[in-house]
Parts: C-alpha cells; sequence; structure tokens
C-alpha cells in the first residue's frame, strides 16, 4: 500500500505539470462537447481525435483521450436532460427522469445532481483502480498464451451475454470483427491474408477507421437533419442548486450507482449502458415511491448517472492492468497507446511508471475540472445545441477524413472508413449492434497469437487449456454463461434486454 | 412463409462465410501442433456460417418483416456516401482546403436546401479555421492542391 501511494504522489507530480494539467483540460472541454453532441459518441469523438494527439508524448496523449472519454459521459447528460435525446447510448436513462424534472422547472438541479453523481462516481472509481490494478498486473505477469487465449474467449462470450442484442448478433458481429483483424500479413508465418494486393493492408486494418466509419459516419447516415430536434430547455445559473430535499433523495442513489458501475465496468461489454440501466432498475425497486419513476425522480438521474461513470473508470482496470480492452472504448484507447509505442498489460505499471500513475493520478484532477466545467458552462453546452444539426453533420464530415487520414496518411483508410460507415448504417437497420465488431478487431492478433502459441506449446493438445488451472477456470466461467444464457432462451424467461427495450419503448 | 429481416441478414453472413473459405484457398491451415496462417480464418467463417444459419432459423420470433424495414432514410444516407466518396477520391489532389468548401457546399446546399451565401459563409470560416488550427496549432500538415 506504501509503495502504492508513493506512486500515486509520483503521478501527482506528473499531473500536476502545467503542460499536462493543460491536456486534461482539454480533454475534458471536447469530451463534454462531444458527449453534449447528437450523432457524436465518446468512440468516434476519441477516433477522430486521436491524430491530434500525434504531437504529444505518451502520458499526455492518454491523459486528454480518457478527459474526451469521461467528459463525454458527463457531457452525455446534458443534452439528455435539456432535449430529452441522449447525447450517448449510456444516457437514455437519464432522459426519461433528467427531462421530466426539466420540464418542472428543475433542469438546474438535475444538471448539478449529474454532474456531482458523476463527479463521485468517477473519484472512487479512480481510487478503486488505483488500489486494484496494480496487484492484478503483478498477478497477470504469470500469464502464459493458454491463460490469455481462455481470458479473451471469456471476454467475448462475457460481452455477448452482456450485450444489448441476443447471443448470436453479438456473437456474429464478433467473428466479423476478428475476420477484420486478421487481414494483413500473419506475423508467424509471413503469408499475406485478404490483402487484395493493395500494399496498404499489410499491415492490417486499422481501428480508426473502422471505429469512425461504423459509429462516426454511421450514425450521420442514419440521421436526417430532419429527424433531429432543436428544442432545449434552457436553465438559469440561479437554478442550479438543488434543494436539500433533492440533495437527500440524491445521496444513497450516487453511492449505489457508484459501487454498481464500477463492478460492472470491471466486466467485458457495454458496461456504462448496462450499469446505467441496472443503477435505474436498482433505484426503482427500492423506492418508497416508484410511482415518482418516469416522472422527474432524483434518484432516476442520480443513479444512473453515478453508475456510468463508475463503469467508464472500471473499464480501465482490465484495460491497463491485462492488457484487455473490456470494450470498444478502451480497445481505441488501447490503439492509441499502441500507436505512441506503449503496449498496455502487466508490464505497464513497472516499465512505464510515469504514464501509469501519471494518467491514474489525471483521472482524478479531470475528475474535478469536469465539476468545475459542467455546471458554470451550462449556457455555453446550451447554445452549441442550438446549432441546427444539419450544419453540424458536415463538420462531422469533415472531422472523420482528417482523422482517418491523419493517423496513417493513407486515403485506403479513408475508404475504409466510408465501406465501414455503409456497413455501420446497413448494420443499424438489421438491428446489430457495431461495438463487438471492434473489439473483435482490436483482439484478433492477440487472439490468434496465444492460441497458436498455446497449440505449439502442447503439440496440439487441446487439453492445455483444462490442465492450467487458471485457463481452466475461466474457461469454466465461460461454459456457466453459455448455459445461463441457453436458460433463458430455451425458458423464454425476461431477461434484462427485453426490460430495457420496454424502457426505452416506454420512454418514447 | 414471410421473408423476414433476419433471414435476409443470416443469408448475408453465410455467404460472407462461404467466401472467406473460398478465398482462403492459397492459406495453409496446417496441423493442430503447428496451425497455419489459415487455421484461424477458417474456424472463424465456419463459425459465421452457423451463426448465420442460427439467425435464419431464429429469424420468425427475433425481427419483423423485411418489407416493413424503414428505409426512409435511404436517399439522405445515399447522397452523403456518394459526396464523402467523391471527396476521398479528390482529397490528396485537390488539397484539404478545395476538397472541404467543395464537400460542405455541396451537403449544405444540395442536401439541406440551405442559403447558399449563408453556407458559403460557414464554410469558409469552419474551413479555414480547421486549416489554421491543425496546420499551425497543431503542427500538422494537410493535404495541398498538388495537379
Amino acid at each position: 500500500m506504501e509503495t502504492t501511494l508513493l506512486s500515486l504522489a509520483h503521478g501527482f507530480a506528473i499531473a500536476f505539470q502545467l503542460h499536462n494539467l493543460w491536456y486534461a483540460f482539454l480533454g475534458c472541454l471536447v469530451g463534454t462537447l462531444v458527449g453534449v453532441l447528437p450523432g457524436i459518441g465518446p468512440l468516434s469523438g476519441i477516433s477522430i481525435l486521436l491524430p491530434v494527439t500525434f504531437g504529444l508524448d505518451a502520458t499526455q496523449a492518454v491523459i486528454m483521450l480518457a478527459g474526451i472519454y469521461y467528459g463525454s459521459q458527463y457531457g452525455g447528460s446534458t443534452t439528455s436532460i435539456l432535449m430529452r435525446i441522449p447525447g450517448e447510448a449510456s444516457s437514455v436513462m437519464t432522459c426519461i427522469d433528467g427531462n421530466a424534472m426539466a420540464k418542472k422547472g428543475r433542469a438546474g438541479a438535475a444538471l448539478c445532481i449529474a454532474a456531482v453523481g458523476s463527479w463521485a462516481a468517477g473519484t472512487f472509481g479512480v481510487i478503486a483502480l488505483t488500489v486494484v490494478a496494480p496487484p492484478l498486473a503483478t498477478i497477470a505477469l504469470k500469464f502464459g498464451p493458454p491463460e490469455y487465449t481462455a481470458l479473451l474467449v471469456l471476454g467475448l462470450i462475457f460481452l455477448a451475454y452482456m450485450s444489448s442484442s441476443s447471443l448470436v448478433r453479438t456473437l456474429l458481429m464478433a467473428c466479423i470483427g476478428l475476420m477484420l483483424g486478421m487481414i494483413g500479413i500473419d506475423n508467424m508465418t509471413g503469408h499475406f491474408r485478404y490483402s487484395f494486393d493493395l500494399i496498404e493492408l499489410g499491415d492490417g486494418i486499422g481501428i480508426v477507421p473502422v471505429a469512425v466509419g461504423l459509429f462516426g459516419l454511421g450514425e450521420i447516415l442514419s440521421t436526417p437533419s430532419h429527424k433531429v430536434t432543436g428544442e432545449v430547455i434552457a436553465p438559469k445559473f440561479r437554478e442550479l442548486w438543488p434543494s436539500r430535499k433533492e440533495w437527500k433523495e440524491a445521496f444513497w442513489p450516487i453511492g449505489r450507482g457508484t459501487l454498481l458501475g464500477f463492478i460492472i465496468g470491471i466486466i467485458p461489454g457495454s458496461a456504462h449502458i448496462i450499469s446505467s440501466f441496472l443503477s435505474y432498475a436498482l433505484e426503482r425497486r427500492l423506492s418508497r415511491h416508484p410511482e415518482e419513476f418516469g416522472k422527474g425522480a432524483v434518484a432516476g438521474v442520480a443513479g444512473p448517472e453515478s453508475a456510468n461513470n463508475a463503469a467508464s473508470t472500471g473499464a480501465f482496470v482490465p484495460m491497463l492492468a491485462l492488457g484487455i480492452p473490456t470494450g470498444p472504448i478502451p480497445a481505441v484507447l488501447m490503439g492509441a497507446l499502441m500507436v505512441h509505442g506503449v503496449s498496455p498489460g502487466p508490464q505497464l505499471v513497472t516499465e512505464h511508471a510515469d504514464i501509469f500513475w501519471g494518467f491514474v493520478a489525471s483521472m482524478y484532477v479531470g475528475n474535478l475540472m469536469l465539476l468545475a466545467l459542467n455546471l458554470p458552462l451550462v449556457s455555453l453546452f446550451v447554445t452549441v445545441l442550438r446549432i441546427p444539426y444539419a450544419y453540424l453533420y458536415p463538420l462531422i464530415i469533415m472531422f472523420c477524413i482528417i482523422g482517418v487520414y491523419e493517423v496513417n496518411h493513407s486515403i485506403v483508410d479513408v475508404w475504409i472508413m466510408l465501406i465501414m460507415g455503409v456497413l455501420g448504417y446497413g448494420l443499424r437497420k438489421f438491428s446489430f449492434d457495431p461495438a463487438p465488431l471492434v473489439l473483435g478487431l482490436v483482439i484478433a492478433p492477440i487472439f490468434e497469437q496465444s492460441l497458436r502459441q498455446s497449440l505449439i506449446m502442447s503439440n496440439g493438445n487441446y487439453f492445455i487449456f483444462f490442465n492450467r488451472p487458471i485457463s481452466a477456470g475461466l474457461l469454466a466461467v465461460c461454459i456457466v454463461l453459455l448455459c445461463l444464457s441457453a436458460a433463458t432462451f430455451i425458458l423464454k424467461r425476461k431477461d434484462w434486454r427485453d426490460s430495457l427495450a420496454e424502457a426505452e419503448a416506454g420512454d418514447s | 412463409m414471410t421473408l423476414r429481416a433476419d433471414h435476409v441478414a443470416g443469408a448475408a453472413f453465410v455467404v460472407f462465410g462461404v467466401a472467406i473459405i473460398a478465398l482462403s484457398g492459397n492459406l495453409p491451415v496446417g496441423h493442430l501442433s503447428m496451425p497455419g496462417s489459415g487455421f484461424l480464418p477458417m474456424i472463424v467463417a465456419v463459425l459465421t456460417i452457423v451463426f448465420g444459419f442460427a439467425l435464419i432459423l431464429r429469424a420468425s420470433s427475433e425481427s419483423g418483416p423485411f418489407a416493413e424495414l424503414d428505409w426512409t432514410d435511404g436517399k439522405h444516407a445515399l447522397m452523403v456516401t456518394a459526396i464523402t466518396a467523391a471527396a476521398t477520391l479528390l482529397y490528396e489532389h485537390l488539397g484539404f482546403i478545395v476538397t472541404m468548401l467543395l464537400m460542405m457546399m455541396a451537403v449544405l446546399t444540395g442536401i439541406e436546401r440551405r442559403n447558399p451565401l449563408r453556407a458559403g459563409i460557414y464554410c469558409i470560416a469552419i474551413v479555414g479555421v480547421t486549416y489554421l488550427a491543425f496546420v499551425y496549432g497543431l503542427k500538422t500538415p494537410l493535404p495541398e492542391f498538388s495537379f
């Protein structure tokens, strides 16, 4: 513990350097704007802005990109409360009671509770990350190829189990992602795979064109401007402070949402979406006045907002300690670190202590900055929300093209983005969630290498995965999850996905 | 029998899986003790086909009729795709400033039917500020005119 505190103090020394504070601030501000704007979520925001960090060192880059990530979680609540449009997917639950509070003249209070809840959850998440990640990284150093293979299989199964679409749909998307991840030169044999004589595809398909295409351009293609309403409820600055009764009603939901969100955040899947939904369901169940939910219940804002921010921080634990992304956003952040020559994983804590601890410490600072930013600047965000979408989306397309092109200065990447945009549009039409595709793409090289190394180690004996206790344990969890999923399907039981669909239908 | 959305999606995935197997002809699969470069692609392609069939089998309980899919945004999507494709084609030749001005103007006046004068001022301001921010602020070079 003493070592952790000393390392954290070193991290603060790095985070408090003026230029690092500046990049944390910039990340938080841009992230909040990304979260506020409909049609541009955290994933496309981070992907588009990735080239901006090329001139920075790895610590500054990851501080800024992480600021964009958790800033967008904060910003998403503003659009939900003031416009009843979720700025990004995890803010769907906040729309229900947040907007109802706004209609009752309590928009300012709803925004303040969302911001304070997000700050408390984010800060708790970073404290837990500080305590959990280093020991987890020490354990992960004992992992060999079979353990990594089993862990990645578990990640995919967990994602499928927890994803908001069905198991088959999620696994199909993961398969397509894995296939895309295998394009290019095979690292072990040097064979060119599916590159169709294009030299640019030799290094494989990058995560940025795929993520920007699927989530940025895909969203624009399926959102004509006449479908975006511009009605904003603008709160006055003096109305921002909640009443004593509202604080009292928010206190425990913030605590419960924080704990629930962090635990779910560590698990692979669309953690921040699931956590906000589960927190809402939990608060409604525990409330003495469940009939108030949907009509402006304070707990309906405080719980989900805290949960999705805690989940965002929780998602950093497996990414930093194990080098395994639990969702598409940590996957892009991992890609960003790799661009800067740093491989996330167990060695990060020891070999790149400056980056790890600087990043962790900057998150404490970033959360405070967001609290300070969100409330005073609410009128600025309202002004941004009033920009007609028709003027906004050509600007987003421009940033998509710049963002993708600048990574490798390759026009082939821009074509890939365009193809992925059309694919993303088609997938939305057929109700597929493209997030597992991005995850599949990122883990494909690690998965293939560890699987093949395991088989070579065991001379082709599959039992290597069951003979080693850690991999056997991880695979046992996979089997349990598959059985649970099969039971839900066979017994036609309602699971959280059906309840979420009902909540969204009720909301609309 | 009603043709459902998942029938079409499932069939597309089956075709995709078969195409991958066909394209993998020259990749050695190897054997279990020494898997080749075609080993995992083969497994994933087979899984894609299996899941594709599963989607088709469950189509009646999980998806609506294909004919009822809402394509009202199709025209918007097609036009934005065409304009973005044209911008991609011209980007390295006309450079950032000209391409982006043309692209944004095409979207604002062609798709959104906005006032050309207002749209023009907006485009020049946005493209100009972005160019200055990237080239001078962030020291990130953008493509220049090079015909």
